[in-house]
């Protein structure tokens, strides 16, 4: 069987053939890099990405503090995993790396601040 | 003499000396010329602010008075208007600029019909009129296309927001209330008295002014003086960016037919282009879309005045609707300013003000005014102030006056709004108006913020955040600008 | 009362002192405006080439431009090497700024920038006036509004640009809405498509009014395919609907020229409409100092040092031409730090006379203007989907550079090294796309 992939790796977004059968993959052709054959591998196997959105912040110069997956989820866990994102509420200071979630729903990845929220003077 | 005695009730007067239906121009006209009386005044506006209908939907153009039939209030009115206009801008601190506006032509007919116009215009006794070639016609506007042109000195232009806003918290501050949000749905009439329900409230009150623009006619009939056909002549505009204000130093009409101005390229105070109006016969008057036909029309038609127009230079699009009073032939009558004893004692009856009655308004209110007076002889109001004071723009002050006012109040150096550069002292006092309106537009009207190339991608959300943080707003109660007009659903988290 | 806002609260930076040493700067060598991905960096390299006289004015309270709202990950591959979120990609130019006491004033509006290269700017504090010996514009870009484009139809709440529903949603905590219809396949767009998702929207569909998406191919995939949102090619939207919030909004298909058919008419009932539909660099004071603008970028006609027409003003990052990836942006305004040192250090650059043309499957060209007698990067875009091409730039008649490629898309910006000792001193560089 033939699919077409673009690879969302980087930003060339190459076009991808894959050529399998069942779970075996027969041929891999179009990726500019070995990146590329891997998210495809993936893909056809266990597709993951990473995701970003925001945690409340109490007392902050702002009320949001940005945050992202440290490495690729399950593709299929992305709401699960927004779910526990919505439930934090972080005190400022916050700074950009702090681990906000550790491990989250035990997949791997931590979910980690990617803004400085200083504390608001008043 | 003082009307009554009256007690607060719910912040309500139990019974009101006069009633004015619609804050629009003509209305807040109305209400401050009322204010010089020792009156208790309410203006009942079914919108959330002043000038969200035919008020802040037109060229805002101060006509010369020339247009109309002599003998005819329109003319009367309007030529009384334009000649005081001078004064009146001074006492509102409102922008106006009497910057003259030609009307071209090309052929025999053209300058026939110019003709007519200057005569017509010298019986109505607009001064300033002349008729000038080519030449003379290309000094005055570079750009324009057209053999010759009448020229009206006397003409202007004024920033239509600020002027109903002026009118409006001039009044305010003379003692009229304002009451936003409340529609007028019936009006009973019960011994000396007239109980009006408007929005939840009932209001009690001895007069009644019918300035409802657009809901002229139901309103005339709530008041029992049926008959008054209103049809709506609306018409779309396209706003330009300020960098081809440069372009036009003054309004250019083509040669009118009797009952229409023509497509035109107006100026506006703050230096941007409006482009229009169609004329578009309609009954719904809350229908204010703007179709793709009409934009290129009115684009197509405006570039055979002045071939200046390119589409990058769009910044917005609008319509207005104009309350034209018919005959049953569908001839398009004068304004109409009535008391029917007989019928609605004690009311005073507004039927098909449309242009211009931004140039007219005071005039008007003025009219209406004495008419009253006529018959009551109130008081005058000792303390009646006509000054009002507007808020202070960083973007129009000189150097050293932007200097003085960052010191003395930081605020007016941190800047809001860049394409008009608005500064947060501005939007701060535009948020706690005298008026009391707490929408977005409100802001925008008052400001300017908003009105630039960028249309708000800057600075809406800070004003948003102002306001939410100023008059204690959840984010779902955040209101554009009408009811229903909400700008978000909620918070994120 | 103080001079300069202390409550700077920038996003992790720790405050400066308040600085009589910016206080006494009237003159100063390098005036840089817009602290954001192009400004920094080039702040930075300026510093780096050991010109320390520099001074970056930013108009936000924090610096980092709108890579502050841009949340998403995919910043920095080129950069960095790493993949990055666009709050962290600012950081890393941040940090440098803040390591190299580079001195900076936010809360400050340029409201003037002369030719003579006297800049006028207002904060809190006042208004004060630098006569610097280079400028550096680097204000970004304005996003395409409702009203350039001219929907027709009502004026409702509930019609965003995508960068504004995006601030809302990252920095402002607002949630603009709940049922989405997108008009535009930009990268914004899209990735706010994604973004509202997340967040418990429903985005129905987005609609591009090209035969092709104006975005990137990864984001199509990762923003727009993994959720299920569908994108119609030639599709606008032709009426809104809704006197007070949007109710609907009616979309058509349109045929080659891009004019609605009539029929295929459909509505889609929705709460909010974001438009992605292009953005322009906003050069307004650009145009105040007399910089000769492209009619083709929107931004200035430059030479390969950057600089503009006028002498000493240089521009970069999207202020000059609208960039896909933030990486290039930060790259284009460190190439052009290297020009303006010299030129500080100098007191001119050399001239480039040599123009850069291209044939009509080319969009535009950056820089404009070459010497030829040093090594170039040409950026350029291509106009329409090209598979199996290789782009070309010819001198008299000559060819000098190429690149190869299975797919040129007017989505991504493609360069072209163009090596000094293959260019002749005169004759046009012609650049051209080649089947």
């Amino acid at each position: 069987m033939l699919k077409e992939f673009t690879c969302i790796v980087c930003p060339n977004g190459c076009d991808v053939t894959a050529e399998f059968e069942g779970t075996e993959i027969r041929r891999i052709e179009g990726a500019a890099c070995a990146r590329g054959e891997e998210y495809v591998r993936q893909e056809l196997t266990a597709p993951r990405r990473t995701i970003a959105s925001s945690v409340a912040v109490l007392g902050g110069t702002l009320p949001l503090a940005s945050v992202r997956t440290t490495a690729a989820i399950p593709k299929d866990k992305i709401f699960r995993v927004m779910e526990e994102v919505k439930k934090v509420t972080l005190q400022a200071p916050v700074f950009s790396g702090q681990v906000v979630i550790r491990d989250v729903l035990s997949l791997g990845s931590d979910i980690v601040a990617t803004k400085n929220v200083p504390e608001c003077e008043k | 003499m003082r009307l009554d005695s009256k007690k607060e009730v719910c912040g309500l007067k139990e019974r009101y000396d006069v009633a004015v239906i619609g804050g629009g121009v003509v209305g807040s006209a109305i209400a401050r010329e009322l204010s010089r009386y020792r009156l208790d005044i309410v203006v009942l506006e079914k919108n959330l602010d002043v000038c969200y209908e035919t008020s802040g939907r037109n060229s805002g153009v101060v006509h010369g008075g020339f247009a109309y039939d002599t003998g005819t209030l329109k003319a009367k009115l309007c030529v009384e208007g334009n000649r005081e206009f001078d004064r009146l801008a001074q006492e509102l601190d409102i922008p106006f600029k009497r910057c003259g506006k030609v009307l071209v032509g090309n052929t025999r007919e053209d300058m026939e019909t110019l003709e007519r116009t200057m005569e017509q215009g010298a019986k109505n006794g607009a001064a300033g009129l002349s008729l000038i070639d080519e030449e003379e016609l290309h000094r005055l506007v570079p750009a324009v296309v057209g053999k010759f042109a009448m020229l009206s000195e006397n003409s202007g232009i004024v920033d239509p927001f600020i002027y109903t806003i002026a009118l409006a918290e001039n009044a305010a501050e003379n003692g009229a209330e304002y009451l936003f949000d409340h529609e007028v749905t019936a009006i009973r009439r019960e011994a000396d008295e007239y109980c009006i329900t408007a929005g939840t409230d009932e209001i009690r009150t001895r007069w009644v002014v019918n300035s409802a623009g657009l809901g002229c006619g139901k309103i005339s009939d709530m008041l029992g003086i049926t008959g008054y056909q209103i049809i709506g002549s609306k018409g779309d505009y396209i706003i330009l960016d300020q960098r081809t204000g440069a372009m036009l130093p003054m309004p250019v009409y083509p040669v009118p037919s009797n009952t229409y101005m023509g497509i035109h390229v107006t100026n506006t105070t703050d230096g941007n282009v409006i482009i229009g109006p169609n004329a578009d016969m309609v009954t719904d008057f809350t229908d204010y879309s703007v179709s793709q036909k009409n934009m290129d029309y009115l684009a197509e038609s405006a570039s055979d005045l002045w071939p200046c127009i390119r589409k990058a230079d769009y910044i917005r699009n609008y319509s207005g609707i104009l309350p034209k009073w018919v005959d049953e032939n569908g001839v398009i009558q004068d304004f109409r300013i009535e008391m029917r004893e007989e019928i609605a004692p004690r009311a005073i009856n507004l039927v098909g003000i449309e242009s211009p009655g931004l140039t007219a308004a005071v005039p008007i209110g003025r009219m209406v005014a004495s008419m009253l007076a006529g018959r009551e002889h109130p008081e005058k109001n000792q303390e009646f102030n006509p000054k009002r004071k507007g808020i202070r723009r960083f973007s129009l002050m000189t150097e050293e006056e932007q200097r003085e006012a960052i010191e003395k109040n930081p605020d007016y150096g941190q800047l809001i709004c860049r394409c008009e550069k608005v500064s947060k002292a501005e939007i701060l006092q535009a948020i706690h108006n005298p008026l009391g309106v707490s929408t977005v537009v409100g802001v925008k009207y008052r400001t300017r913020s908003m009105m630039g190339r960028c249309q708000g991608g800057y600075c809406q959300m800070r004003i948003t955040q102002m306001i939410e943080q100023e008059l204690g707003q959840q984010p779902e109660e955040i209101c554009y600008n009408r009811q229903g007009a909400y700008m978000f659903t909620g918070k994120v988290r | 009362m103080e001079t300069f806002d202390r409550t700077r609260e920038v996003e992790g930076i720790r405050e400066i002192e308040e600085t009589d040493e910016i206080e006494k700067m009237q003159e100063i060598d390098v005036l840089v405006v817009g602290g954001g991905p192009a400004g920094l960096a080039a702040a930075v390299k300026l510093y780096e080439k050991g010109i320390t006289s520099v001074l970056i004015v930013e108009r936000e309270k924090t610096m980092g431009g709108i890579l502050r709202q841009c949340i998403h990950d995919g910043f920095g591959l080129t950069r960095f090497k790493e993949t990055l979120s666009g709050p962290e990609y600012a950081q890393r130019f941040i940090d440098a700024v803040e390591e190299l006491h580079i001195p900076y004033i936010t809360n400050a509006a340029v409201t003037e920038i002369t030719e003579d290269k006297v800049v006028t700017v207002v904060t809190r504090g006042g208004i004060r006036k630098w006569r610097a010996r280079a400028v550096i514009l680097t204000m970004g870009c304005r996003e395409r509004t409702r009203g350039v484009l001219g929907i027709p139809g009502e004026r409702p709440t509930g019609v965003f640009t995508a960068g504004v529903a995006q601030a809302y949603i990252n920095l402002y905590n607002r949630m603009p809405g709940k049922e989405v219809v997108i008009l535009g396949s930009g990268d914004i767009g899209m990735i706010m498509a994604r973004r509202m998702t997340l967040e418990g929207a429903h985005v129905q569909a987005v609609f591009e009014i090209l035969p092709i998406p104006s975005g990137l191919p990864r984001n199509i995939q990762q923003c727009l395919n993994d959720y299920d949102i569908p994108l119609y090619l030639s599709h606008t939207v032709t009426e809104i609907t809704g006197k007070s919030r949007l109710e609907s909004v009616t979309v058509s298909e349109v045929d080659e020229s891009l004019k609605p058919i009539p029929g295929t008419e459909k509505v889609y009932p929705c709460d909010t409409l974001i438009l992605s539909v292009g953005l322009i660099p906003e050069n307004e004071l650009s145009l105040d100092a007399s910089v000769v603008l492209d009619g083709r970028t929107k931004g200035a006609v430059v030479d390969e040092n950057f600089q503009t027409s006028q002498e000493g003003i240089f521009a970069a990052g999207n202020v000059l031409h609208v960039h896909d990836l933030v990486d290039f942006v930060s790259m284009e305004a460190e190439k052009l730090a290297e020009g303006a040192a010299r030129y500080v250090c100098d007191g001119k650059l050399q001239a480039c006379r040599i123009p850069v043309t291209a044939d009509e499957n080319i969009n535009h060209t950056i820089p404009q203007k070459v010497s030829g007698t040093q090594d170039v990067k040409l950026a350029m875009r291509v106009r329409k989907q090209f598979k199996d091409v290789t782009i070309v730039v010819r001198q008299n008649g000559e060819t000098i550079a190429s690149r190869k490629m299975k797919k040129a898309i007017p989505a991504e910006m493609i360069q072209i090294p163009v090596k000094a000792e293959r260019m002749k001193r005169d004759g046009a560089l012609e650049v051209c796309v080649e089947c």
